[in-house]
């Protein structure tokens, strides 16, 4: 093993130890401390780890890293450019979550679970072992299950996510065992291997909440807590697995992949359209991330560099924005009780800091000049055209949707006569500071996006050379060459 | 004029062309940055701020011009760099200073400032005070970038601004139901006419491998000729004729513009008496190279454009309230002046742009004096001001103008026909299906056994 090798190994431990540790002592210290201190504090590590890996990665000349058993090509440690892009974006959404919670949000049980969620989707996104990703997702669903579960009012959220989450493992699992038995990238595989294919395609499908499997993720949204919900749905895991079992082997299952792009084209304009007529302010969220997320899918499955680097912007630039959105909703409904928005709230002179956050992560969402989404909107909607007209179109209407949708949810939340006598929610310094990161990251990178979309860039080559070397070997301990 | 000459001169003028956007830029973040964080800068101090950069900007773009006199008036193009590039698609920042982008640039930045100007005192303790001159200053930057744009991307990153400050702008009063409502009205239309710009610039893109003007036509301002093949032309003339009816509020996406005056008067006069009104129009002047390419684009705009100017002709004649008129009066013009792009003119639409973007302004910035000029008129003149009024139905046979009347007094059906045949239908469809979803969600989650919590919601899980 290189030194660099050693680094990146180190940082990928770190970056799943840190939160595990952190969930420990918060665990054994009780009351004693706020639990928000060690998970700050946990996140920070893990935020510093990615970010070192990162640097590490792009330093090698790109060369993905694999450590220890592998099988289909993947590694049980994984690293390649999707991982030093994605760790750290993952770490940044955990750490504004745990800086906004409000307190009562941060008990003991519920400040761990997120501790070890945050560590669950960092171990996904550093491994590409089939085996080890259909485990991790287990873990992960049971996980957020319980914590839906547990939510006061969330039950009935949480009965459609265990049933919805239970069909796509037995497909995960299922079609994961069918494709290494009669792998479908090799030549001539049999109904085995292509049965496999579909299997995963449709457990991607349903994790992703992709049209028809759509209904449990504006319910999750509605049901669970936003934490939950968040953590659950930003990182996008499904589109990762997508990444590594099904865009890695696109030559053998070409059909599978058309069919999930496609949904998940019609699912991103379906979202955004529906996103337009919510009546509550997480309605807006959720079907907004349902939209956003699948966009990340449809993008991902071109065969198109610039398509592939607008997904991979697409997947950074929405989720940090719908992250802001989904905060200040919660820092919100902290201090005043769930929002509906079928009619004027009037929340901007009681709360007009958040109503700014508010409205400038929506802006960033939108792909409003100066912010990394309008780089991620031109770059999928050029490739989206270059590849196929009408998705393209598709994307441009989805956008259309969402803007209107997200400008609604900002007049409908904000706007209209407000109560003479209301409290006035004055935002408080963690708030002010964890959402002003997600916002200097988002205009940052979209005033200066060159060396961004050059990393980007890499990554999205090196997905595609996975894809045109037909990478696995036909023994399941094939090396990527 | 010798090369080290002209290379010298080519300086000054990028210089002084970055400065022209750095200025009001540069003020939009001082005082937005400041309110960001808690701490907005006082009254005075915000106007002083936002009138030293349109100032800067009204001086760069004078110098400019100076510079591009000395050089005949030549087009010079300014390459600020690459903002990303992806294979063969590049995203550059090309700004073109010519004959028709620089003169604009000084009319639309006075105008800025003047209005900074009349705003300070008018909108003196507003409680949106600095959201007003945050919005102001995003849009002397937005009209900055989309008039001297030398590349379509450059022009829908300006044209972006333009939309969301304006939308803003028109829900300034956000506590007033009407000012939303009119504000989202604005957007949806906005929005969906945003589109035709958009996939203009991915036709426009795959057309000729950029966005870059250069690529697009050839030549100085107004005689450029278009260098893409004639489908082309008129795919790309006909979306950019889309994009231009929305912002300039033409039939059949002008009823946003009545409405749009719930704002506070200022941005009234710059948006809809001045300057918003005219971006379309500015947009078509600068690609008239491919209007002149695809002359069913042109004919089609001269339709619409008489077609809106004779709508709002006769529905203005009988609004009954001052600001309702000006906005019929300025759908009238910025109809007169498509039609006139339409027909091939160049200079007489610029020409009508900016005196009717004057005049206009001036007649919506002492609207809310009117009574009180009125009174004073006729203090000077010993007695009531005669009733100079002149309708244009008072031309027709009687029968017809009742007629005409009735339809005007309902503005021509345009509202009740968008509510009737799309925004309903559209409506009807999403609301559908979202009660589709949430039925689906009911009978599959179950009922919930616990009671649905209302109050604050800690998110404990």
């Amino acid at each position: 093993m290189t030194p660099p090798e050693a680094i990146m190994l180190g940082c990928v431990s770190l970056c799943i130890a840190a939160p595990l540790v952190a969930a420990a002592a918060v665990r054994l210290l009780g009351e004693r401390i706020s639990p928000r201190l060690p998970a700050a504090t946990a996140i920070g590590v893990s935020l510093a780890a990615a970010c070192g890996l990162a640097a590490v990665w792009h330093s090698t000349a790109g060369r993905p890293f694999l450590f220890g058993p592998r099988l289909a090509g993947g590694g049980l440690v994984h690293v390649d450019g999707l991982t030093a892009l994605l760790l750290p974006y993952v770490a940044i959404v955990d750490l504004a979550i745990v800086l906004v919670a409000p307190r009562r949000a941060l008990a003991t049980a519920g400040v761990s679970r997120l501790l070890i969620g945050a560590a669950i989707t960092m171990a996904t996104m550093t491994t590409a072992h089939p085996a080890a990703l259909v485990v991790l997702w287990g873990v992960s669903i049971l996980s957020t299950w319980l914590a839906v579960r547990s939510t006061l009012g969330g039950r009935p959220a949480a009965r459609l996510y265990g049933l919805a989450m239970t069909a796509a493992l037995a497909c995960m699992a299922l079609g994961t065992a069918l494709m290494l038995a009669d792998p479908p990238w090799i030549g001539g595989c049999g109904s085995v291997g292509a049965t496999g294919g579909w299997l995963v395609a449709i457990a991607v499908m349903i994790r992703k909440g992709i049209v028809p499997f759509h209904s449990w993720y504006p319910a999750l949204f509605s049901g669970a807590s936003l934490a939950t919900a968040l953590v659950v749905t930003m990182p996008q895991v499904a589109t990762y697995t997508a990444v590594r079992l099904l865009v890695g082997h696109a030559d053998g299952v070409a059909t599978e992949l058309i069919v999930v792009s496609q949904a998940a084209l019609v699912t991103a304009a379906y979202g955004a359209a529906l996103a337009v007529v919510q009546r509550s302010a997480r309605g807006l969220v959720g079907t907004l991330a349902m939209s956003q997320s699948a966009m990340v899918l449809a993008g991902l499955s071109g065969t198109l560099p610039m398509e592939l680097c607008g997904a991979l912007a697409v997947w950074v630039s929405s989720g940090l924005a719908l992250t802001g959105i989904g905060l200040v909703v919660w820092a919100l409904e902290s201090r005043a009780g769930r929002i509906p928005i079928d009619f004027l709230q009037g929340r901007f002179a009681d709360a007009p800091a958040l109503a700014a956050f508010f409205l400038l992560f929506g802006l960033a969402s939108l792909g409003f000049p100066g912010t990394l989404s309008f780089v991620a909107d031109d770059l999928i909607i050029s490739g989206s055209l270059d590849e196929q007209l009408h998705a393209g179109i598709l994307v441009i209407v989805a956008t259309m949707f969402a803007g209107i949708a997200v400008i609604r949810g900002w007049f409908h939340v904000f706007g209209g006569p407000g109560t003479p006598d209301a409290p006035q929610h004055v935002i408080l310094p963690r708030e002010r500071v964890a959402l002003s990161i997600l916002l200097a990251i988002l205009i940052g990178l979209g005033l200066y996006p060159g060396p961004f979309v050059a990393s980007l860039e890499r990554v999205a080559a090196s997905l595609l050379a996975v894809r045109e070397h037909h990478l696995p070997s036909p023994s399941p301990e094939g090396v990527p060459p | 004029m010798t090369e080290a000459t002209i290379a010298v001169l080519h300086d000054v003028v990028a210089t002084l062309v970055t400065w022209q956007l750095a200025a009001p830029a540069a003020t939009l973040a001082a005082i937005g940055l400041p309110a960001l964080l808690g701490r907005p800068l006082a009254e005075r101090t915000t106007t002083r701020l936002v009138g030293a950069g349109f100032t800067a900007g009204f001086l760069a773009a004078l110098l400019t011009l100076a510079a591009l006199a000395a050089r005949g008036f030549s087009a010079e193009v300014v390459h600020l760099g690459t903002l990303f590039s992806v294979g063969h698609h590049a995203a550059t920042i090309e700004l073109v200073a010519d004959g028709l982008s620089v003169p604009y640039v000084c009319f639309s930045t006075g105008l800025c400032w003047l209005v900074n100007a009349f705003a300070g005192k008018y909108l003196h303790r507003e409680p949106g005070f600095t959201r007003f001159f945050i919005l102001l200053t995003l849009f002397g930057t937005g009209m900055n970038l989309m008039v001297l744009a030398g590349s379509i991307d450059v022009l829908f990153a300006g044209w972006e601004f333009l939309g969301i400050s304006s939308t803003l702008l028109i829900g300034f009063f956000h506590e007033r139901r009407n000012a939303v409502g009119a504000a989202l009205r604005a957007f949806i239309t906005y929005r969906l006419c945003d589109m035709g710009l958009l996939i203009a610039g991915v036709v426009v893109h795959h057309a000729v491998g950029s966005g870059d003007f250069e690529r697009l036509f050839r030549g100085t301002w107004p005689d450029a000729v278009c260098l893409v093949d004639p489908t082309t032309a008129l795919i790309v003339a006909l979306l950019l004729v889309f994009a231009a009816l929305g912002k300039s509020a033409q039939v059949p996406f002008s009823g946003w513009l009545p409405q749009a005056m719930e704002g506070p008067t200022p941005s009234s006069a710059i948006f809809y008496g001045a300057l918003s009104i005219h971006a379309g129009a500015y947009v078509l002047l600068r690609c008239e190279a491919v209007l002149d390419a695809a002359p069913v684009a042109g004919w089609l705009l001269v339709a619409i454009g008489i077609g809106t100017a004779l709508h709002a002709a006769v529905v203005g004649s009988v609004q009954t309230d001052l600001k309702s008129m000006l906005a019929y009066a300025s759908m009238t013009q910025a109809g007169i002046i498509l039609a006139e792009i339409g027909l091939g003119l160049r200079i007489v639409p610029l020409v009508h742009v900016v005196s009717h973007a004057i005049l206009r302004s001036l007649q919506i910035l002492r609207s809310p004096s009117a009574l009180h000029d009125r009174h004073e008129l006729a203090a000077a003149l010993g007695g009531p001001p005669g009733a100079a009024t002149f309708s244009i139905l008072r031309l027709l046979p009687d029968r017809f103008g009742r007629c005409l009347y009735r339809i005007a007094l309902e503005r021509g059906f345009e509202d009740a026909a968008v509510q009737r045949f799309v925004i309903r239908p559209v409506l009807a469809l999403l609301e559908g299906a979202q009660a589709a979803e949430t039925r689906l969600v009911e009978l599959a989650g179950g009922a919930d056994a616990e009671p649905r919590r209302t109050d604050r919601d800690g998110g404990a899980t």
